[in-house]
């Protein structure tokens, strides 16, 4: 069932070091700089410890910061004084103590810096951590973690050699690349004769393909992570789930020996999966009989632990897989999934349409219906006008007004959006891309910019053939491509355009491609001339998501790369997932 | 090799002392050295000189000159000294001269005669005046003491970061010492000072009276005292002609002599290197120099002229009015080598490779001999640490032939001490060249090290050398060359005659992109200098324009300095720059540098959304941003306000601008809510219970919950709730209040839009079968079966599918005929299938 890596497929760079690194910083920082005690999570509440200094360590957040500033003033309006330190991860941001000094608390409080920006979840895959990321950059245009991810891969480059091959598509990547580039440049001369450890390295922007981000998820890791929100790498499992009154926390990696061998496969094959492996256990256990004292003996020193730890993983699984079985295998979920293959195929708009709106008009969730209605705009190139007033005031009417201002953000974000009469949009169009050709304009994140873009879905599908043509059923339990992920019906764009550019080496042949990706001056291919990289370098790749990556993409080029005998390894500004790209365009009464 | 000793003389048995000549001056002096305050900084530093008129008449006719010289006497400043009278010069480390005025303010000079600044060594000097005053080195740097006319001593440990200690009294002090110095013990600076007989020792806290040990008696007054050049040592001249010498902690002798010489010395310094076999100090009378150590005899010299004595690391400096000479003891290398009838291999080799010369056999004889000996190697590295010793370059040369003649009869003998001792010779000839006089020796050499020599001859406006020598040690660009072009750059910037266009172009000519040069310093200098323009100039060719900014927001180009920040990416440094537009512009300014620059508006906008709302206003209304003013105001309705009444002000605002953003579905739908809002107020105070924020839908909902079905029509009817809408509504309140009766008489109020099929899977949710299949058989035909399977009835399902002869429906209904119980019907299925296809 599990399908092993290729033998000569290349091995995994040790993230352990960054773990060791950061959390070495953090300890120096807490025991030495600033001699901390205790821990407590930063809550929007007072602060209980009687201590005579406080230290938070946050997030450049403005929230955070008015926090800290009315404990500060909390603690002045009862005669008291203590030490503030403020800790910053992953750095300072002067808005922030503009904040404190406009709170006038900026003489009472200390400032540091904890330079953490990646956290390995798995031993492919990083995690910056900073799900603001999406909503600040795509929706607010805000450019602050520009910098942040920059510094990222410039770690990244120190620790592992340079990347001799750099591919990236997006207006957001392209700023972080030439940022990145120019901190090597300042501090070149350590990397320099470095071999490299990844031979390439792809940055893409999420909104190349918000398509991907918004399908429901149906291999098992994204499943879970869709039902019940993987945090950090864990997950609580609640009482349904572990059937015991106590919810449980479980890491959920390559460590899970149970785990690692269902994460990337479709739901479909799980349950199946799960039992085979139940009865194999049982035989192990079964074993015993007929043992004599120094098997045994042997049994239970050697082989007892590690049965054990199976049993218990296996049965968190099989549980969590019920709960999902009772969720997901209604009929709700199959119309769900049917509708989504329609959307994405674009027949039946429709009855999508009309599938959409009694979505609404049911109260079934605020986030799902959100979800089919962008996925129904940016696969039909906006929806037509008709529908788009319908299906707000259906919404609103649902939901609430405020949502007014969700629909405002996700037509900003150019999520939601109406067909607009040919020529208007041209008009937009040709001045934003005159915009884009001007020097300064690389920089530019105007709201009307992504107004004016058309997603073009259609047609970049058919260029890419996102759809595979299957003749009879497709098997998911001898998947063939990548649109597995996707119960056969479509392969994820963004993984299809890597594999793309990681065959041709470049984007040469892919221009009609990044036009209709609206990115035409947004793709790069940077390589080095110097040869110095080895094989086995060159079949390790970088992924770069700015704006968050999903379980199925990651699982999809898992695939990927066991096919063509590549490894990936995945560094993303956070995991995301549909519900959380809707929740971070959502606005809700505080 | 006899002349070439002729200037060794042994004290002792055991070491040789050799003076000679490292230049000799020409520098024209005006006066008498005797007549001037006299400063010569160590490691071959530079002299300086000012008359001193005031000790002598008291009256300051003539203002007298301040005057610096390279070690070699060529002039490098001369300026008329118009402050106030000076007590003492002094050199700090870093080549600064430092002048102590009497009413204690030190003036700071640099190597050129630049003022530099000044600083005061308190009130208490001020009033009492200095009477003497001492510049010293610490680890830390360089120090100031003074003696004032109160006889209390004041000390600052580092010029650098001024912190002034008044040092405790000496009990029953009624004169002045006879003499006194600094001490450094334990990272501290301590003052040992002599009154008649007696020693005292002041430290930060008291004042201790100190004997040195085996002092011989009869002393009434200490004369002079020395430190030695590494503080270890200290030596006492006594008034009966005495030297006592011994450790600086007054702890223990080292020796003694007694030189019966009872007039005081001029100056007594020590005179040791590292690991020198003997100690001994060098005293100076008018006319006699003297150097003593443990042996019974001394050695002497006659000064023709007025000299003065300057200690250095490995020896001592004498300067007159011709001569500039080195006092050493000779190292042991050179000893062993030179020394008469030396048999040591070093010298073997010398001499074997001078018979080689000479083509002369002798030269196999030498070498064998070493090499019997096993010595070859030993050889070689004497003769390599011996030509480091030379001052003479044609004695160097010999001596490195030497050892690359040795080293060709021996298999590895790494070659990186010879390369070495060539290259630093090299370099040592360079800076001792007449010209640029700096007469290091091997030995400070080494101490001072290759990047602070570089400073120094950067100081010394000596760029070309400095560059020429970094480039012949192949140091890395950023330590070497780069740094060099930048101090000069920045010296540059300062030739105020040339115009801005020539400076500019002049230092990218020179500096091109070389790595490590930051062009915002040199702008910082430039705008130092007062050369705004030619710092805006150069700040052009820094590449990083991240580095441009804080330079330009001093010179408040701030608007130019937005720019530069949004170019480099860096939002953090946008945002500092923000802060200062936004103080330096009034706020009209300020908006519309903002328009210009989308980055920072975006910015500064996510900024004011948490921090000033106020401001965010506007910046929409000035931008005539309709549509997000609107959704300001719609937020505003919700999060600012509490009132109903200003809530719906707020919205009403909303509206406005949404119609003036031309967007009319945004407007009415805050109409919409509007009205809502007055209408949820209006249900609450009649019907109480909580309406006032639900949404359109969970309004109606709850109206039909309460029961006020009436009320919740009239409510649909006024928002224009579409009918399956408002089915789906009712269907799942009343099945929420299993009112089934109600909803059996809902279902028949007129022909469902929905259909019927929800009605079954509701009910079926509240676990109702019964009434479930009461809606089944009202289900239209495309759903019957599934409505059928929703109720359990497979077996009917069946029949209908089979009906229908519609493969899927089959499928779906074979799917659920699970269990023993649904055998027939899967069986029936089957067959039907099988007909169809035969069919």
């Amino acid at each position: 069932m599990a399908f092993p890596h290729r033998p000569d497929a290349p091995e995994l760079p040790d993230f352990s070091m960054l773990k060791r690194l950061a959390r070495d910083q953090l300890i120096y920082l807490l025991e030495q700089q600033h001699e901390v005690d205790k821990l407590y999570k930063v809550e929007n509440k007072p602060a209980l410890s009687s201590n005579e200094q406080l230290c938070f360590l946050v997030r450049p957040r403005i929230k955070n910061m008015r926090y800290v500033a009315s404990l500060v003033n909390a603690d002045k309006l009862a005669g008291r004084t203590r030490k503030y330190k403020v800790i910053f991860s992953p750095q300072k941001f002067h808005a922030c103590e503009m904040v404190l000094e406009e709170e006038g608390v900026y003489g009472d409080v200390s400032c540091d810096e904890w330079a953490f920006s990646l956290l390995p979840l798995d031993v492919d895959l990083l995690s910056m951590e900073l799900p603001e990321f999406f909503r600040d950059y795509f929706l607010e245009g805000d450019q602050r973690w520009i910098n942040t991810v920059a510094q990222a891969l410039h770690l990244l480059s120190t620790l592992y050699g340079p990347f001799p091959n750099c591919y990236g598509i997006g207006r957001c990547t392209k700023m972080s690349y030439e940022l990145w580039r120019k901190l090597e440049e300042e501090e070149d001369g350590e990397t320099k004769g470095r071999r490299p450890e990844i031979g390439h390295v792809f940055l893409l922007d999420r909104d190349v393909d918000f398509v991907t981000a918004l399908c429901s998820q149906v291999v098992y890791e994204g499943l879970v992570d869709d039902t019940f929100r993987i945090k950090c790498g864990s997950v609580d499992f609640g009482p349904e789930v572990t059937s015991s009154d106590r919810s449980l926390k479980v890491l959920l990696n390559a460590e899970d020996k149970v785990f690692n061998e269902i994460r990337n496969e479709h739901f479909s094959n799980v349950f199946g999966f799960l039992s085979q492996k139940a009865r194999n256990l049982q035989a192990q256990y079964d074993r015993r009989r007929g043992m004599d004292i120094k098997q045994m003996k042997n049994f239970v020193s050697q082989e007892l632990k590690g049965l054990k730890q199976e049993h218990r993983l296996l049965s968190v699984h099989i549980g969590a897989c019920e709960s999902i079985m009772k969720k997901k295998t209604k009929q709700d979920f199959q119309e769900l999934i049917k509708t989504e293959h329609a959307l994405l195929e674009g027949f039946s708009i429709r009855e999508s349409t009309s599938y959409i709106e009694e979505h609404i008009d049911r109260q079934v969730s605020p986030l799902e219906s959100l979800r089919l209605m962008c996925l129904l705009s940016i696969t039909e190139n906006g929806l037509i006008p008709k529908d788009y007033r319908s299906l707000k005031t259906q919404y609103l009417q649902s939901y609430g007004p405020e949502h007014l201002l969700t629909f405002s953000n996700l037509r900003r974000a150019g999520l939601l959006t109406e067909q607009a009469p040919g020529d208007t949009l041209t008009a937009v169009e040709s001045k934003v891309s005159k915009l884009v050709t001007d020097k300064a304009a690389g920089k530019i994140t105007d709201a009307f910019s992504s107004l004016a873009k058309r997603s073009n879905f259609r047609a970049i599908s058919k260029k890419l053939n996102l759809i595979p043509r299957v003749d009879g059923e497709y098997d998911l339990k001898v998947p063939r491509d990548m649109a597995y992920v996707f119960s056969g019906a479509y392969v994820p764009l963004s993984c299809r355009l890597i594999e793309q550019v990681l065959e041709r080496r470049s984007w040469q042949g892919l221009d009609e491609v990044v036009r209709l990706l609206n990115c035409s001056e947004l793709a790069f291919t940077d390589m080095t001339k110097e040869d110095k990289a080895s094989s086995e370098s060159l079949r390790l790749i970088l992924v770069v998501f700015l704006g968050g990556c999903t379980f199925s993409e990651v699982s999809a080029l898992r695939f990927l790369g066991r096919e063509r005998g590549y490894r990936f390894i995945f560094l993303t500004t956070a995991v995301t997932n549909s519900a959380r790209l809707m929740e971070a365009m959502s606005e809700v009464k505080a | 090799m006899d002349c070439y000793t002729a200037n060794w003389n042994p004290l002792g048995d055991s070491a040789f002392y050799r003076k000679y000549e490292l230049y000799s001056m020409d520098w024209d002096l005006k006066e008498e050295l005797r007549d001037c305050l006299v400063a010569a900084a160590p490691y071959g530093g530079p002299i300086a000189l000012l008359r001193n008129p005031w000790r002598k008449e008291k009256v300051a006719s003539v203002r007298p000159v301040l005057e610096i010289y390279s070690a070699s006497g060529l002039p490098l400043a001369s300026l008329l000294w118009k402050s106030g009278p000076v007590v003492s010069l002094g050199w700090s480390a870093e080549e600064e001269l430092l002048c102590v005025q009497e009413d204690g303010v030190v003036l700071v000079y640099g190597l050129h005669g630049d003022f530099r600044r000044h600083f005061s060594m308190g009130n208490e000097v001020l009033q009492n005046r200095v009477l003497d005053a001492r510049i010293f080195h610490t680890e830390f740097g360089s120090g100031v003491a003074i003696l004032t006319g109160a006889h209390r001593f004041t000390l600052s440990a580092n010029v650098g970061d001024l912190k002034l200690r008044r040092m405790p009294e000496v009990p029953g002090l009624q004169s002045a010492p006879s003499c006194w110095t600094t001490l450094c013990q334990e990272r501290a600076a301590h003052i040992l000072l002599a009154v008649g007989p007696d020693l005292y020792l002041l430290d930060h806290a008291a004042c201790s009276a100190v004997t040195p040990p085996g002092l011989a008696p009869g002393v009434s007054s200490f004369l002079q005292m020395a430190v030695s050049f590494t503080s270890r040592h200290l030596a006492l001249f006594t008034d009966t002609g005495y030297i006592w010498m011994g450790t600086a902690s007054l702890k223990e002798k080292l020796c003694e002599f007694n030189c019966n010489i009872r007039a005081p010395p001029k100056q007594m310094v020590w005179c040791s290197r590292p690991r020198s076999k003997e100690r001994a100090v060098v005293v100076a009378w008018e006319r006699r120099l003297m150097v003593v150590g443990d042996a019974p005899e001394s050695i002497q010299f006659v000064l023709d002229e007025d000299s003065y004595l300057v200690p250095e690391l490995d020896g001592v400096r004498i300067f007159s009015c011709s001569t500039h000479e080195f006092l050493h003891e000779v190292p042991v290398a050179s000893e062993e080598i030179f020394k008469i009838a030396s048999m040591a291999p070093g010298a073997l080799l010398l001499e074997a490779q001078k018979e080689y010369e000479k083509e002369s056999q002798k030269a196999d004889e030498y070498l064998r001999e070493i090499q019997e000996l096993g010595q070859l190697t030993q050889a070689v590295q004497q003769c390599i640490e011996a030509a480091g010793h030379e001052h003479r370059p044609d004695m160097q040369k010999s001596l490195l032939r030497a050892a690359s003649f040795g080293k060709c009869f021996l298999d590895r003998f790494p070659p990186d001490s010879f390369v070495r001792m060539c290259q630093d010779l090299r370099v040592l000839n360079a800076i001792r060249d007449y010209h640029i006089g700096i007469p290091l020796t091997y030995s400070q050499y080494k101490q001072l090290t290759i990047q602070v020599l570089l400073d120094r001859l950067v100081l010394r406006r000596l760029y070309p050398l400095a560059i020429q020598i970094c480039e012949y040690l192949r140091l890395p660009e950023v330590q070497g060359v780069s740094r060099i072009l930048a101090h000069w750059a920045c010296y540059k910037v300062q030739q105020k005659d040339v115009s801005d266009e020539d400076v500019a172009r002049a230092i990218n000519q020179k500096l091109g992109d070389t790595p490590g040069v930051s062009y915002s310093d040199i702008a910082a200098r430039a705008y130092g200098c007062g050369r705004t323009e030619l710092a805006i100039k150069l700040l052009e060719y820094e590449p990083r324009s991240g580095e441009q900014v804080p330079l330009l927001l001093k010179m408040k180009r701030s608007k130019l300095a937005l720019s530069k920040a949004i170019e480099s990416g860096d939002t953090d440094l946008v945002f500092t720059v923000l802060l200062h537009l936004k103080n330096e512009l009034n706020r009209g300014d300020f908006f519309m540098t903002l328009r210009n620059q989308p980055m920072a508006l975006s910015l500064y906008r996510q900024f004011c959304k948490h921090q000033e709302l106020e401001t965010l206003k506007d910046l929409y209304n000035q931008d005539d941003n309709h549509q997000e003013l609107g959704s300001f105001h719609v937020r505003a309705s919700y999060a600012a306000e509490e009132r109903i009444e200003g809530r719906v002000a707020a919205l009403q605002t909303a509206a406005d601008a949404f119609y003036k953003a031309k967007n009319e579905f945004a407007a009415k739908a805050t109409e919409d809510q509007m009205r809502l809002l007055r209408l949820q107020r209006r249900l609450e105070d009649e019907l109480g219970g909580h309406f006032v924020d639900l949404s359109l839908h969970d309004t109606v909902t709850t109206l039909v919950l309460g029961g006020h079905s009436k009320r919740a029509e009239q409510l649909a009817r006024d928002f224009r709730i579409p009918d399956k809408r408002l089915w789906w509504l009712k269907l799942t309140a009343l099945a929420d209040l299993e009112d089934w009766e109600e909803l059996e008489k809902f279902s028949k109020s007129k022909k469902s839009p929905i259909g019927y099929l929800p009605f079954v899977e509701i009910c079926m949710k509240q676990h109702n079968k019964y009434e479930a299949k009461k809606y089944a058989s009202r289900v239209g035909p495309e759903q019957k079966v599934k409505a059928l399977l929703l109720v359990g009835d497979v077996a009917q399902a069946a029949d209908v599918a089979i009906e229908h002869r519609n493969e899927a429906e089959l499928t779906l209904v074979l799917s659920h005929c699970t269990g023993t119980a649904d055998a027939a019907t899967a069986d029936k299925i089957q067959r039907a299938r099988a007909q169809a296809q035969k069919k």
